[in-house]
């Protein structure tokens, strides 16, 4: 499968994770991964699997690196109809119910513009037990099965 | 020929630009210089022990040691165990990112008094840094000086209760020293008006979760512009909690004039507004809490007045700064980042003339798997309700450190 995956971070944990999830995949399919800050909205092609791994920064707010992308977005409101993605978030529950905001605005955003998700979003809280790194594993994992039949197909 | 680069200071923004180096340039010898025997600095040290997320970033620069080839030399203080000249002279390029740590003092009548200490001296009592000095008792009146986030940390862990503190990795002793358990009445003043305030929004609402805390926002006005309406609706959306005895009160627009005191100690503080009227707030306690200049052994003043280009980072050939030690005590971790990036670029750029020199040898000092022996040390002493328990003594952390060299 061709597979993309994009990060939005602000600390760099983010793209820590983006560039783990990247080499975990590579074995078996071709995966580039890019900065959402280097990704324009005219990228997206629907041969290619979306893998989103966005934290929040500050009060339920998108990291720096995922502003650009987003504004891009509003601006060119491109029709994403026949693009997945699957949508991985960071957070820290110390910080309130804003603590995933991050991964839901882009998720919104790219369903806003007919893109289709595949699977549930999963959220690793900075503050709580499990490793970042098994969790996003397991859901990139599972995305990419989930994924297997219907990426490249019309949504 | 390898080219070398020696960052001073482990923390933040010399861990951020140890990355950027070698992401661009894999093939550097880079050593991470910090005067304690631990890494990370201001993570380990200035991040509040109740935000382990936060701490969490360590995850980033270990690797830095375990996969990307960076050097650890612990317990080298620059411009004490060595020169800095001796230090350029080992090294291609030096770039210092050694922080700020000093208390920014008041300067107003009576500050000497006992029962007045710094953000400073306080965070690194709750964080047991080896340097630590000890805390006067908190008594039951309380006044934090500040409104940025280090005065909402140290509000947050003043006002928390020891059952609130469960899962953090504070020591036996800050705990004592927090849960004493007498603390009536903490004051948080800031000397600007409350759209103006330094915190992060999402600071203040953090305090939402105080257990035993009664909050009260007095005279908070109104903002001109967006960002300073969000600290006002921040603060709005705490205000009037009413969780326990502990009053916590926000104040602002008030400026220190005097301290009065008894038997040496501290009893009362006298502010003035704008409009000249005064204030006088009981306290047992005074915590000031408004920036950090100077830096221990390092003549930062003298380095930043005849730099090259500031702006940039660049001191003098082959010489450069980052972080607070470049742009004074302002800006978040992450703004560390995009900073180090920059530098990065610079740095590198001027490598291509250098000769390759050979860097210091670690002979005597903590390197990486020292410091390592330290992390296991103190994860398996965890209690309970604690995730690690902090080894506060330097003698203790050089005999773990320096345990199986040759």
């Amino acid at each position: 499968m061709n597979i993309t995956v994009l990060y939005g971070t602000e600390t760099g944990n983010a793209e820590m994770l983006a560039e783990d999830v990247t080499a975990h995949l590579e074995g078996d399919h071709a995966v580039t991964c890019t900065n959402l800050s280097d990704f324009a909205p005219s990228d997206f092609a629907p041969e290619q699997f979306y893998l989103v791994i966005c934290s929040t920064y500050g009060d339920g707010e998108l990291p720096s690196s995922a502003k650009p992308f987003a504004e891009a977005m509003e601006t060119a409101q491109p029709d994403l109809a026949g693009i997945h993605f699957a949508i991985f978030g960071l957070g820290d529950t110390e910080y309130d119910e804003t603590h995933n905001f991050g991964s839901q605005i882009i998720a919104d955003m790219l369903k806003g513009r007919g893109a289709a998700q595949v699977g549930d979003r999963v959220i690793h809280d900075a503050s709580g037990s499990d490793m970042a790194d098994d969790l996003a594993m397991e859901w990139a994992d599972s995305v990419v099965e989930l994924a297997r039949t219907r990426v490249g197909e019309a949504a | 020929m390898q080219k070398s680069v020696a960052i001073v200071g482990s923390g933040p923004s010399g861990c951020y630009l140890a990355q950027a180096l070698l992401k661009a340039k894999p093939d550097l010898r880079l050593d991470l210089i910090d005067r304690l025997p631990v890494p990370y600095g201001l993570v380990r040290y200035g991040v509040a022990a109740d935000h382990q997320g936060t701490k969490a970033i360590i995850r980033q620069f270990e690797r830095l040691f375990e996969r990307q080839g960076a050097g650890f030399i612990g317990n080298l203080d620059i411009g004490a165990d060595i020169s800095l000249d001796e230090l350029r002279a080992a090294y291609d390029a030096v770039i210092l990112a050694a922080g700020l740590a000093t208390d920014r003092r008041l300067g107003i009548p009576g500050e000497d008094l006992a029962g007045i200490a710094g953000a400073g001296i306080v965070t690194r009592a709750l964080n047991e840094h080896p340097d630590a000095d000890p805390l006067p008792a908190l008594g039951r009146h309380v006044v934090v000086m500040g409104n940025g986030n280090v005065a909402i940390d140290i509000v947050r862990l003043i006002a928390k209760s020891a059952d609130e503190l469960a899962g953090t990795d504070l020591g036996p002793v800050p705990t004592a020293w927090l849960t004493a358990g007498h603390i009536e009445t903490i004051d948080v003043v800031g000397r600007s008006a409350a759209s103006h305030a330094k915190f992060d929004p999402v600071m203040v609402k953090e305090l939402h979760h105080l257990a035993h805390a009664t909050i009260r926002i007095e005279g908070a006005g109104t903002a001109e512009e967006p960002a300073g309406q969000k600290k006002l609706d921040a603060l709005a959306a705490i205000d009037g909690i009413a969780h326990g005895p502990r009053r916590l009160t926000f104040r602002f627009g008030l400026t220190p004039t005097a301290f009065e005191g008894k038997d040496g100690r501290v009893t009362a503080v006298r502010f003035r507004d704008a409009a000249g009227a005064e204030t006088v707030l009981p306290c047992d306690t005074f915590i000031s809490a408004i920036g950090f200049d100077t830096c221990a052994n390092l003549s930062r003043g003298t380095l930043l007045e005849h730099a090259r280009d500031i702006d940039a980072g660049v001191l003098d050939d082959g010489l450069y700064a980052t972080g607070w030690f470049r742009r004074g005590p302002r800006g978040t971790i992450p703004e560390n980042r995009a900073e180090a990036q920059a530098l990065a670029a610079r740095v590198i750029a001027d490598l291509d003339a250098a000769t390759g020199r050979p860097g210091l040898p670690a002979t005597g000092r903590v390197d990486y798997a020292g410091w390592k022996r330290i992390d296991a040390a103190e994860l398996a002493a965890a209690t309970a309700d604690r995730c690690r328990r902090k080894i506060a003594d330097r003698a203790a952390m050089l005999a773990l450190a320096l345990n199986n060299e040759g």
